[in-house]
């Protein structure tokens, strides 16, 4: 076991070596320099050359490279070339708003998923199921930016039951309360946007339980239908739910890019877009690299927790 | 046990459904009481469409809303906003020499920085010796150079400075001003100013003293009760960053926020609400131009056909809804411009007349394409009605949307990619600083345009002394400009700033191109 786990880990670090390379290379291809947002054209070409020389830009693309990643290890992620902010004050500012956004919405999410998708899958072709199912691809269909002008338009203008900017209301930044007003539109539509794609997968899972051997020897000795889904069945639909829960773990930096952006929510997906608008190099490559290793992270998290859960998985690996 | 389990499930779904219902039940009595709170006439929120960041300074500083910040937290010596109109702060008066080569600028005595330090004329010195350093990258070192060489600034008492200039300039009396006064005994020996941690804690002059600020959420300052010009009235002004427009007009349309800068086609939302909305001048000029570089348009009567094939009402309608918002312009200068005269070729709608000019130069099946800001609505609509327009003329055009930092790159460079593409400008108030766009390759002459007379003009109108032959000079450029059809004003289009009906002094506070408000202090529930 430990020795899979091991080697599991081993395996990641070159891949995000690579990742951090094509992230790098991808930018240095990019049409636009680094350069070109930071100066202007009145400047002279003497300034220009002088700008270069401070950011480092004016040495070759490989020590470039060497400097970023040096910077990188060492928790030193850059600056902004546009605001000059340090980008690790920037992120560790951003990076828990985004979290406290999405982590409920995805719980909730994922709880809902699993009960609506064991309803759906029991009653396979019923009426339940074809609401649920419907409701799903309906969900899928819908963009979130638009789910989230319809709430908004609703909850927060027409009804002004809920406030519709950013996480706090000026003057009360300490209060609670206000945090979860603000919360619950935003968390709503990120919740309904993460929900359909959970609910398929699990009630094709539970499809695909049911007909398993293990449920018609439980029907034969005359057990309950509930009982044969929430005892046996939900247990072996929860399993692959793992895999699920560990692979959405960049989401957490990324997962609410739109949704943050409508309502204003101080998070890194607010940050992303204005970066990627602004031309802003250091700061889309530091976010480019943190969700793409996060992916292998999410991956790695979640073969290791399988392994565990599921003894028979690292036999396969060796 | 199997109903042990269903029972679980069950209370884990109903508390948390009670959590939700709980929690925003709550929330509603919160946020109504809240919205109050937020009204509560001490604290002033303007929506903004960017992060200003937290590190600003005024030499590097260069963006709107960066500005905007520096606005609020410094002063300039003074702001020039016309021959006759200067608004003086620190300085008290700025006076030229007879011979138009040194002006001495007389300080105010009883200003305090944010510290409790006392302002004096190093500050002045010490501001624009960093604002030329070339290594800086001050946004204002080219405006400080004259025939490319660099104004002298010397401290000659406490409170008087003197600028000298290598060569007479006309333009320098606003050239010098606008640029904003850094504490010396804060950043002195800095090395890199650009990314300075000082910066996160700026210290100024002006109204307002920076007091927080959240990373993507807000800026807060609170009231400098030493204002030289009198302690401001509100006690908290806050920038909010509000990346969505949507968003942005439905919290205004609440309450959340009390003044936001709106598109034109959404002023009509603010009917009957407790909004006004105060369109004002900037002094833009928006327009479309060609890209000489490109074989297709290089021929003159080519461009006049299609500045005769475009119904300049109908794009400014399509655009800018109403003429409140938008005025046409015809010459490169706005009116509020020094010499602006619209004495010029109107190029008036005329499509017979637009054929006829294509047939004889025989450019038939002319296909063009226009570049433009493809997420700019504005852009948007000007481009469909031109496209419309020129269709008719028997003029195919194809629009090439792109993203705005891309046009602006391939702006700079020589390239064949367009034939066409719509831009603006905010100038300055003189005409000579408008000379970057048309002599002959300005750093800032996207349209490869140049005409001997033009630039020869140019260099005359900037040394010339004598009003009136200045004027005749200026007028003349603006009539070439135009008749060599390169370049085809569409609108001098306001900003249009919709504000709480509650808040007072807008006038006096003033509005003001790039930063809203001229003075802060002044505004008033």
């Amino acid at each position: 076991m430990l020795k899979y786990i091991f080697k599991r880990i081993l395996q990641a670090i070159p891949l995000l070596f690579i990742i951090s390379i094509i992230c790098f290379t991808l930018i240095q291809l990019a049409p636009y320099d680094a350069v070109d947002a930071m100066t202007t054209p009145n400047m002279t070409k003497k300034t220009v050359e002088l700008i270069k020389a401070r950011y480092g830009l004016d040495q070759p693309a490989y020590m470039q490279y060497f400097y970023w990643v040096k910077g990188i290890l060492s928790g030193e992620w850059g600056y902004s070339i546009v605001t000059h902010e340090s980008i690790t004050k920037d992120l560790t500012a951003r990076i828990p708003n985004t979290i406290l956004l999405v982590l409920p919405a995805y719980i909730l999410a994922l709880l809902f998923s699993i009960i609506l998708g064991l309803i759906a899958g029991a009653k396979k072709g019923k009426l339940a199921d074809k609401i649920i199912d419907g409701l799903s691809s309906f969900g899928i269909a819908i963009p979130s930016f638009w789910m989230a002008m319809i709430l908004v338009f609703i909850f927060g203008h027409r009804l002004n039951i809920f406030p519709i900017l950013g996480m706090h209301t000026i003057g009360n930044e300490e209060s609670f309360s206000d945090l979860l007003s603000h919360m619950v539109l935003p968390c709503t539509v990120l919740m309904l946007s993460f929900m359909p794609e959970l609910v398929r997968y699990v009630r094709s899972s539970t499809i695909g339980q049911l007909s398993e051997d293990y449920v018609m020897v439980q029907r034969a000795y005359g057990a309950h239908s509930t009982s044969i889904l929430f005892r046996h069945v939900l247990r072996n639909v929860l399993l692959p739910i793992i895999t699920i829960v560990g692979m959405s773990l960049p989401m957490l930096v990324t997962g609410a890019v739109v949704t943050e952006t409508v309502f204003g929510w101080p998070g890194i997906g607010t940050y992303f877009v204005k970066a990627i608008q602004g031309f802003d190099y250091p700061v889309v490559m530091a976010i480019m690299l943190l969700s793409a290793s996060l992916v292998i992270l999410g991956n790695l998290v979640s073969d290791i927790l399988y392994s565990i859960v599921d003894p028979r998985i690292k036999g396969m690996g060796e | 046990m199997v109903r042990k389990n269903v029972n679980i499930l069950v209370a884990i779904l109903l508390s948390s459904l009670l959590a939700l219902a709980g929690c925003s039940s709550k929330s509603t009595d919160k946020a109504s009481t809240k919205n109050e709170g937020t009204n509560k006439p001490d604290t002033f929120i303007y929506g903004i469409d960017g992060d200003p960041g937290n590190a600003v300074n005024v030499i590097s500083t260069g963006d709107r809303y960066g500005l905007m910040e520096i606005k609020t937290i410094y002063s300039p010596l003074y702001m020039y906003n016309g021959k006759d109109d200067v608004k003086y702060f620190l300085a008290e008066s700025m006076t030229p020499s007879e011979d138009f080569l040194t002006y001495t600028a007389k300080l105010r005595k009883d200003v305090k920085w944010h510290d409790g330090q006392p302002f004096n004329a190093d500050d002045v010195v010490f501001t624009y010796e960093q604002m030329l350093k070339e290594e800086n990258g001050g946004w204002a070192r080219s405006q400080l150079l004259f025939n490319n060489q660099p104004v002298k600034v010397e401290k000659v008492d406490d409170y008087t400075v003197k600028f000298t200039l290598p060569t007479v300039s006309m333009g320098a009396m606003e050239a010098l001003g606008n640029i904003f006064i850094m504490p010396k005994h804060v950043y002195e020996g800095e090395t890199n100013i650009a990314n300075s941690t000082k910066n996160a804690t700026p210290v100024g002059t002006g109204p307002y003293k920076l007091k927080e600020y959240k990373a993507g959420e807000s800026v807060t300052f609170v009231k400098n009760d030493d204002y030289f010009l009198g302690a401001p009235k509100i006690a908290k002004v806050v920038y909010r960053i509000i990346m969505d427009p949507n968003t942005a007009t439905m919290a205004l349309q609440k309450g959340e926020i009390n003044a936001l800068a709106i598109q034109p086609s959404d002023a009509g939302k603010f009917k009957d609400s407790n909004v006004t909305i105060k369109p004002y001048e900037e002094g833009r000029i928006g327009y479309l131009a060609f890209n000489l570089s490109s074989k297709a348009v290089q021929n003159k009567e080519v461009r006049q056909a299609i500045a005769f094939g475009l119904n300049r009402d109908e794009i400014n309608t399509a655009s800018y809804v109403s003429t409140d918002y938008s005025k046409p312009a015809y010459s490169f200068l706005p009116k509020k411009a020094t010499y602006f005269t619209d004495k010029v070729e109107k190029h008036k709608f005329d499509i017979k007349k637009a054929k006829d000019l294509l047939s004889k130069t025989g450019a038939s099946n002319l296909k063009l394409k226009l570049a433009f800001i493809a997420n700019n609505p504005i852009q948007q609509k000007q481009a469909a009605v031109i496209q419309q327009n020129l269709k008719a003329a028997g003029i195919s055009v194809e629009l090439v949307g792109m993203d705005a930092t891309a046009l602006s790159k391939k702006l700079q460079s020589v390239q064949t990619d367009f034939d066409m593409y719509l831009s603006g400008y905010i100038m300055g108030i003189d005409p000579d600083t408008f000379n970057s766009l048309f002599v002959t390759n300005g750093e800032a002459n996207y349209m490869h345009y140049s005409n001997t007379k033009v630039d020869e003009l140019f260099n005359q109108g900037r040394v010339e002394r004598d009003d009136a032959k200045r004027k005749t000079i200026y007028e003349e450029i603006q009539k070439l400009i135009i008749e060599d059809a390169a370049f085809y004003p569409l609108t001098e289009n306001k900003r249009i700033l919709a504000i709480d009906s509650r808040i007072k002094g807008i006038d006096e506070a003033g509005l003001v191109p790039v930063y809203t408000f001229e003075d802060m202090s002044k505004l008033s529930y």
